[in-house]
């Protein structure tokens, strides 16, 4: 035993001692956290651009577009440059009150709103909203216009009546209500990319981990420990125990990380740490498999890495299961990510404690065992060869 | 001039016996492009319909006014309607997300409406649909803010001593609105996803792809075959020129190749191919010159690797080829035009949306002056570097 963990403990020291190997391994995850949290985290709001004159109906208008719920404004200071960021889809569409929006309303005339809007169709449909704004500011002007051509009134007096008239009347309301359960409403901005992170980069680590495997047997270590009074199977474990060290230490390191630094709700600590341990025993494996089926370093490194990105973007660490299409929801099912991904969905969105991920949990140990059985055969047929 | 490239294609040999360069700069960007393009959805026009229901338990004329209006708004194909029997049951398919939204128009509501009561009518959306409840709500909001129009305008009446109240109801009923709104449709300069995939990715790994450039030269320095090259009659300018071109050629081609593969695997749609390939050889300047200026930082060809690895990944985060970081907050979309990795992206959106070379011109001189500049600095600190 004690040979065992001296071998897994070396090859924590080997990654701990790699600088650069740091930055991938712990701070490019945080910063990839950061990074998409400040993104995509948060409740999406659409954000519509408004271009308004400084008068006081177009800023009346702009106020009432700020107060619609579920809606973000953003002030653009002209057409052009609101037309821009329409195309880069940095805002989804935009409305253009024209200079002469007051000057217009106030003669009676009929004023007109650009709203500028890619192709897509919630671009098109969030002019519903404009149009709300629109309809309950002309209710006054369209009862004084109305008013003022009957009873010959000046308009601009027949206006601030209208105006009184409408803060007063019953009117027509219209009550909003929401049903079901939030899937996503209980997460914090950096909840959602956490998880994937996580799954991410342990595992990427974990394969590319091969590498240092590979990197044992060609400098001749693993024979040379052969020749000592140690028998290969302590040489497999102690790999193995060393690719797990390896994989839990980054984990906690980014889980703790990222509850410290961004406060990222991790769910029930010690589902939390199952679902850790049982994902590190496949990446464990997995990086056994990979470094006992490839010779070659260099090969060894960027087929781990393409591998890891492949499996992972399979698995919903990259973009969330949820929107991927019904077959492909399927394939993923057969990567461990989907399974630590949906662990920590019932951990973290459902308030779950270890005792209802035991499926997630199962799954990813009988897939740990498959490929640490496969890689001992193939390892012990290398190392003995 | 014949020493450097005598040089390059020693090393464009080397680099074709290499597997792991395969791997890295092809295999690696098209499988991941093909991956994404199977796990993401489509969001192309039509998708995103609004499924609603309207239950009008009042089945005045004041509320069959809101179905005339709603069926207006489904012509366009923005919105869904179907029938539902009952508040009860309408709930509950909202509840369940058969249904985004439903509204519910309670008895009395067109009585209450016409004859100045307080009336309303209900939005019951889903509480993961906020967008979709927004827009719905925002349809009854314009139709009651219709109707209350007319209220206002009897009270305004009544308020001014105007005393023909029927002809102030029928003309306000009549009244065209004092704001009407204008549809401009927008050509998009954003990316179909599998073109922003496929780009984003090739432009990523190609910082990879072209980084051994420099690192072979720092191996042949500990190899030992940089003295003896030098001991011939080659200058350090035609080695590092050699070098150069080597990296140059093959991150030109495995950027072609990747354009051709993407475009017949995953449909991508890179646009004009002069456009392209003006694109292409400002980004691989780019990428090389910034590779070549971190690996003269490095001692070794492990650590040249290693911090090219470092910001080769930073670059191609915050420069948007995992995910749009353009469309996140402004102060990271500011920062994110600091890397090729951006100009690249903005180049080929726009040669996408079929603008003219003209237009390309913005993006390829951010590339270039990452170019000019990281390969000035390079090619000074490398002369020294071989020299010594």
């Amino acid at each position: 035993m004690r040979k065992v963990l001296a071998i897994a403990l070396n090859a924590v020291r080997r990654l701990l001692r790699d600088r650069s190997s740091i930055f991938f391994v712990f701070i490019f995850p945080m910063l990839l956290i950061l990074v998409i949290g400040a993104t995509f985290g948060g409740s999406f709001e659409p954000t519509l651009g408004v271009v308004a004159p400084d008068t006081a109906l177009a800023s009346e208008l702009t106020e009432g577009l700020r107060q619609t719920e579920g809606l973000a404004v953003e002030v653009v200071v002209d057409a052009d440059t609101l037309r821009d960021d329409v195309q880069r889809a940095r805002i989804v569409a935009g409305a253009v009150i024209p200079a002469d929006y007051d000057a217009t309303l106030t003669s009676g005339g009929v004023a007109e709103i650009d709203y500028v809007a890619g192709p897509d169709q919630l671009a098109r449909q969030l002019q519903a909203a404009v149009a709300a704004a629109v309809a309950r500011q002309s209710r006054a002007i369209l009862a004084a216009g109305v008013v003022a051509a009957i009873g010959d009134t000046p308009f601009d007096q027949t206006l601030q009546a209208a105006r009184a008239a409408a803060d007063s009347v019953p009117g027509v309301e219209v009550t909003v209500e929401t049903t079901g359960e939030s899937l996503f409403e209980n997460l914090g901005r950096f909840d959602l990319g956490a998880a994937q992170e996580l799954a991410l980069f342990v595992f990427i680590t974990s394969l590319t981990g091969a590498v240092a495997l590979i990197e044992t047997r060609n400098f001749g270590v693993s024979r040379r420990m052969l020749s000592t009074p140690t028998s290969s199977g302590q040489i497999i474990a102690g790999e193995l125990l060393g690719r797990f060290a390896v994989a839990v230490t980054q984990g906690l390191v980014v889980i703790i990380g990222a509850l410290v630094v961004f406060g990222v709700d991790w769910g029930d600590p010690i589902g939390a740490a199952a679902l850790l341990v049982a994902f590190s025993l496949v990446g464990a494996g997995a990086a056994m498999l990979l470094g006992s089926m490839l010779s070659n370093v260099e090969q060894a490194g960027a087929v781990g890495v393409f591998a890891a990105l492949g499996i992972a973007a399979l698995g919903g660490a990259m973009v969330p299961i949820e929107i991927f299409p019904e077959g492909m929801k399927t394939v993923a099912r057969f990567t461990p990510h989907a399974w630590l991904l949906d662990g920590f969905a019932e951990l973290v969105r459902r308030g779950g404690t270890i005792l209802d991920i035991g499926s997630q949990l199962g799954v990813l140990l009988a897939m740990a065992a498959g490929l640490t059985a496969l890689a001992t055969l193939a390892f012990r047929r290398r190392l003995t060869a | 001039m014949t020493a450097a490239f005598l040089i390059a294609a020693k090393d464009l040999r080397l680099r074709m016996r290499d597997r792991s360069a395969f791997v890295l700069g092809i295999l690696a960007p098209l499988g991941l492009a093909l991956i994404f393009g199977q796990i993401l959805p489509d969001f192309g026009g039509g998708e995103f319909v609004i499924d609603v229901a309207v239950v009008d338990d009042d089945g005045s004329d004041v509320s069959s006014g809101f179905a005339t209006t709603l069926s207006a708004v489904e012509s366009t194909g923005l919105v869904d309607v179907r029938s539902v029997d009952d508040a009860g049951e309408a709930r509950r398919l909202v509840d369940e997300g058969e249904l985004d939204v439903a509204y519910v128009i309670p008895p009395g509501f067109g009585d209450a409406a016409t004859t100045g009561r307080p009336a309303s009518m209900s939005v019951i959306g889903n509480a993961d649909g906020q967008t979709a409840t927004l827009i719905a709500a925002s349809i009854a909001r314009s139709y009651a803010d219709r109707i209350t129009a007319t209220q206002v305008a009897v009270a305004t009446a009544i308020a001014q001593g105007v005393t023909d109240v029927p002809g102030v109801v029928s003309s306000a009923m009549e009244a065209p609105d004092p704001v009407t709104i204008a549809d401009i449709t927008a050509e998009s300069k954003v990316l179909d996803s599998a073109t922003y995939l496929a780009a984003g990715m090739a432009v990523f790994f190609l910082f990879f792809t072209v980084s051994f450039g420099v690192s072979s030269l720092i191996a042949e320095r500990t190899d030992g075959t940089l003295p003896r090259l030098l001991a011939a009659p080659i200058g350090p300018g035609a080695i590092i020129a050699g070098k150069a071109i080597a990296a140059f050629v093959v991150g030109v081609v495995s950027m072609v190749v990747l354009a051709v593969g993407t475009t017949v695997t995953v449909g991508a749609h890179w646009g004009n191919p002069f456009g392209v390939l003006l694109l292409v050889l400002a980004g691989v300047a780019a990428a090389l010159g910034i590779m070549a200026l971190v690996a003269t930082m490095a001692k070794t060809p492990e650590q040249a690797a290693n911090w090219q690895s470092v910001v080769a990944v930073v670059l191609g985060l915050l420069g948007g080829t995992f995910f749009p970081i353009e469309q996140g907050p402004d102060a990271l979309a500011t920062v994110s035009l600091l890397t090729p990795h951006a100009w690249f992206l903005r180049g080929v959106a726009d040669n996408a949306a079929a603008a003219g070379l003209a237009e390309l011109a913005g993006p390829l001189a951010g590339m270039l002056a990452f170019a000019l500049v990281a390969t000035g600095l390079a090619a000074t600190r490398l002369r020294r570097m071989v020299e010594a």
